[in-house]
């Protein structure tokens, strides 16, 4: 089993307010790893860090460092652009480009790093709709708009749009949450699926979906990582106090 | 029941004067309709569509004073879009917090100078400025085009672009910047997830999400451009003709009725100004509406993108 | 990597586009200004501000008479402009929430964009054609009219703000909605609809376009309400026109005059905007 993301002393703030302290964490290639933990606990946070997406936000900055593939994406001759093309990202909300058809909402990465050629990006267009499982409910209406689909539709958009440029690892930032169940199965399918191919970060305030898709789990609680082991071990016979309270339901 | 009392008499009385606006403007609609008769009797459609302008023999053709309307108008545009878009990318998305309100300021009180004083500047600073350093280079270079063509006074249907342009681009920019704050940060999260550089971001998911919004600031900046009077009427050559060249003097319909109303001894005079000024509000009220629906529809969507 | 450099550079250029197009536009303000006070300032003296023009061909004289007219046409307009708009403003917070709300609402909004010279013709239409005399009145309906919509929108903006909890604790001490709305409500918007009249002010001072032919313009002191009135405005559009430089001269004293009117009441709406946005985000 590899390593593919380590992360080191990681301490993340918006202003003066710290948000991450010292967070140190070891993340395994084509595996799933789940974050819990209370809202306002940094777990968002620290995805984020992950695509260098956190220092977008006013005022926010990063210290410590994080190994993708064995180099450091802090490092000051890294690029953030390339960065966020290797570690895709999946929102809380759906958010297509409502501009685009759908079509081009997967294109819409491809055509940045310049892949314009129509054969091309059909086919890839074609492929990543079957992997995101919603070709088969797309294909008659390819040019209509992307926000004419369903909420779970639209959710499979957008990992679709993240899978189109080929990233290593996807970022999951609560995909579910604004979901009915039966989309939110599909989703969990989904992610299941993808992990042969790609390694999965998923916050979720969900246990039950923790649960049920990771393979590691890491409790997050007021900034700081309490606990991560494998994901049986943590529901089962967690270590520490908080989190054992916190997998029981006795607060979050 | 004294509260009660004194309560429906204050409903009342609000609403009594609301509606008193409501009538203003119907009056004035048929206040104007009804004095525009003599000349829509006798001349109907050919009013719009000739190009005679003589009160002597009170035969009215408004065709060139519409031409010169739309085509200043447009001119603005061409110019004004673009850097009013390029301000309001740059106050929303990529100037350092403290620029952007000063120079948001800054813009804004191009939109405070009184038209008149435009106008002013226009005569004495901008058209001896354009006739001694643009107008040769544009000959120079695009004569051959026939809208370079031609002997450049200083006053023409190209100033008269130039000094609009500089008068709606407030319009524009403010608006356009109002609707890229609306623009939820989820859209520019997506596409920075996917790499883009910050342009690529403005472009995929700034300028996409707001281009309803957008056409709606241009075609409010549209509104105002049609309506201007004073600063054009200064500028524009005050000629009633089609040319095709943009050095040129030109007229336009607001030019007309500001240089010719007080004049106008005839009815019928009188009444083919009214029916301009009629045509004139017609046009803004069209395009002025059209905005307002572009632009509220964008700042009142539902955040992110669901359809609920 | 080759397309990648290129997309940098896209991107370098697109911003720097961007940064120069907000740069440029201070370009024809800082000419205005710099045309408007160079040339303004060597004409201005006391003469300026309390003398008449002085026929062609004579040097000196002033705008003493156009200054006090475009007071006057400023204070008629204020006179039935301010309590219309702000009925109207109190109607669409208070009890607007309805159709025939919808429908002052956008009967405003029309009126807003109604180009100025259009509604010139309806205030001859309306008073000199009755009256067969063009008059300070008709200037000062005109100009009214252009007040009215930024005022009543400004003023239901700014009652809409106002806390629901101030409003209920008023009625709740069994006060009329009446005095509730006027003494509580209006006095704590107060501030932001001052605001709302100086910006309307601010608009209608420049305007010469409805004042062509309602007010006229007048080369002595004035006499009455029911005569045509000098205005700065129109003073400044005649002599701009004009082809003696003695009268340019005086044309760019009025601009300097006007702008400096115009700017100080921009300025002073916008101080007040400021410490009203912070009383309401405190409360």
């Amino acid at each position: 089993m590899k390593e593919e993301i380590i992360v080191s002393n990681l301490n993340a703030y918006f202003g003066s307010v710290q948000a991450l302290k010292d967070i140190n964490i070891s993340i395994n290639e084509k595996m799933v790893t789940a974050i819990i933990g209370p809202s306002g606990c940094g777990k968002s946070t620290f995805i984020r860090c992950i695509n260098r997406l956190h220092e977008v936000v006013p005022h926010a900055r990063v210290s410590g460092t994080i190994l993708l593939d064995g180099k450091d994406i802090y490092s000051p001759d890294v690029d953030p652009m390339d960065i966020r093309r290797k570690v895709g990202m999946v929102f809380q909300k759906p958010n297509p480009f409502p501009a685009l058809s759908i079509y081009d909402n997967v294109a819409a990465g491809l055509q940045l790093n310049g892949i314009t050629k129509r054969d091309h990006l059909d086919d890839i267009v074609e492929k990543t709709l079957k992997m995101a499982a919603l070709w088969d409910e797309v294909k008659d209406k390819l040019n209509s708009s992307g926000i004419s689909l369903s909420g779970g539709q639209q959710q499979r958009l957008c990992i679709a749009r993240a899978l189109a440029v080929k990233p290593e690892v996807i970022l999951f930032d609560e995909p579910a949450s604004a979901l009915d169940p039966i989309s939110t199965g599909k989703i969990e399918e989904l992610i299941l699926d993808l992990k042969t191919n790609y390694t999965i970060v998923i916050v979720t305030h969900n246990m039950q979906q923790a649960a049920r898709i990771s393979d590691y789990t890491g409790f997050f609680f007021l900034g700081e990582l309490v606990e991560f082991d494998e994901t049986s071990n943590i529901f089962t016979n967690p270590k520490d106090k908080k989190t054992e309270d916190y997998v029981t339901g006795r607060f979050g | 029941m004294k509260i009660k009392f004194v309560d429906t008499g204050f409903k009342k009385a609000t609403t009594l004067i609301a509606l008193i606006v409501v009538a203003l403007t119907l009056l004035l609609v048929y206040n104007m309709a009804t004095n525009a008769i003599p000349s829509i009797q006798k001349l109907g459609a050919r009013f719009l569509f000739t190009s005679t302008w003589d009160p002597v023999k009170e035969d009215f053709g408004a065709l060139p004073f519409i031409y010169g309307t739309i085509v200043s108008s447009f001119l603005a545009l061409l110019i004004a879009v673009p850097v009013s878009l390029g301000i309001a990318v740059y106050l929303a998305e990529l100037a350092p917090q403290f620029i952007r309100q000063p120079l948001s300021f800054l813009v804004e009180l191009l939109a405070a100078i009184p038209s008149v004083v435009y106008g002013l500047w226009g005569i004495f600073g901008l058209a001896p400025f354009l006739r001694s350093t643009i107008q040769p280079f544009l000959s120079r270079y695009l004569g051959f085009l026939p809208i370079f063509k031609g002997e450049f006074y200083g006053v023409s249907m190209f100033t008269a672009g130039i000094i609009l342009s500089f008068m709606i681009i407030p319009t524009i920019s403010s608006v356009s910047r109002e609707v890229f704050l609306a623009v939820p940060f989820t859209q520019r999260e997506a596409a920075l997830a996917l790499g883009a550089t910050s342009w690529e971001k403005i472009r995929l998911a700034v300028l996409g999400y707001s281009r309803s919004g957008v056409l709606g600031a241009i075609i409010l900046g549209l509104g105002r451009a049609l309506g201007e009077t004073m600063a054009v009427t200064m500028v524009i050559g005050n000629r009633p003709e089609i040319s095709a060249s943009l050095f040129a003097p030109s007229y336009t319909m607001a030019s007309v009725i500001a240089n010719e109303f007080t004049e106008a001894t005839s009815n019928m005079y009188l009444s083919a100004l009214i029916e301009i000024g009629l045509v004139l509000f017609f046009v803004t009220l069209l395009v002025n509406i059209t905005a307002r629906v572009l632009v509220w529809k964008v700042t009142n969507k539902v955040e992110g993108g669901i359809r609920e | 990597m080759n397309f990648y450099k290129k997309r940098k550079i896209v991107n370098r250029l697109m911003c720097s586009l961007a940064f120069l197009c907000a740069f440029l536009t201070l370009v024809p303000l800082l000419s205005i200004f710099g045309y408007v006070v160079s040339k303004g300032i060597t004409s201005i003296n006391l003469d300026f501000f309390i003398h008449l023009p002085k026929p062609v061909g004579e040097s000196g004289g002033g705008m003493g008479n156009a200054i006090v007219g475009t007071l006057i046409l400023i204070g008629l307009s204020c006179i039935w402009a301010i309590p219309v708009g702000i009925c109207g403003g109190v109607y669409l917070s208070e009890f607007g929430n309805n159709k025939l709300g919808t429908i002052v609402r956008f009967t405003a909004d029309v009126l807003n964009g109604v180009p100025s010279i259009v509604i010139g013709i309806f205030a001859y239409t309306l008073f000199v054609v009755p009256m067969k005399s063009f008059s300070a009145i008709s200037g000062g309906f005109a100009l009214g009219i252009i007040m009215i919509p930024t005022i009543m929108r400004t003023t239901e903006e700014m009652l809409i703000l106002v806390p629901r909890t101030i409003r209920e604790a008023a009625l709740a001490l069994g006060i009329s909605q009446f005095r509730t709305t006027i003494s509580i409500v209006l006095k704590t918007a107060l501030p932001g609809i001052m605001t709302g009249i100086l910006l309307a002010i601010a608009r209608i001072a420049g305007e010469t376009a409805p004042l062509l032919f309602t007010a006229l313009g007048n080369r002595f002191w004035q006499r009455g309400l029911t005569q045509p009135i000098a205005a700065l405005p129109l003073q400044i559009f005649a002599y701009a026109i004009s082809p003696f430089d003695d009268w340019h001269r005086q044309a760019w004293a009025g601009a300097l005059v006007l702008i400096v009117m115009v700017f100080l009441m921009s300025f002073i709406s916008r101080f007040v905007i400021a410490r009203r946005y912070k009383f309401l985000r405190s409360s």
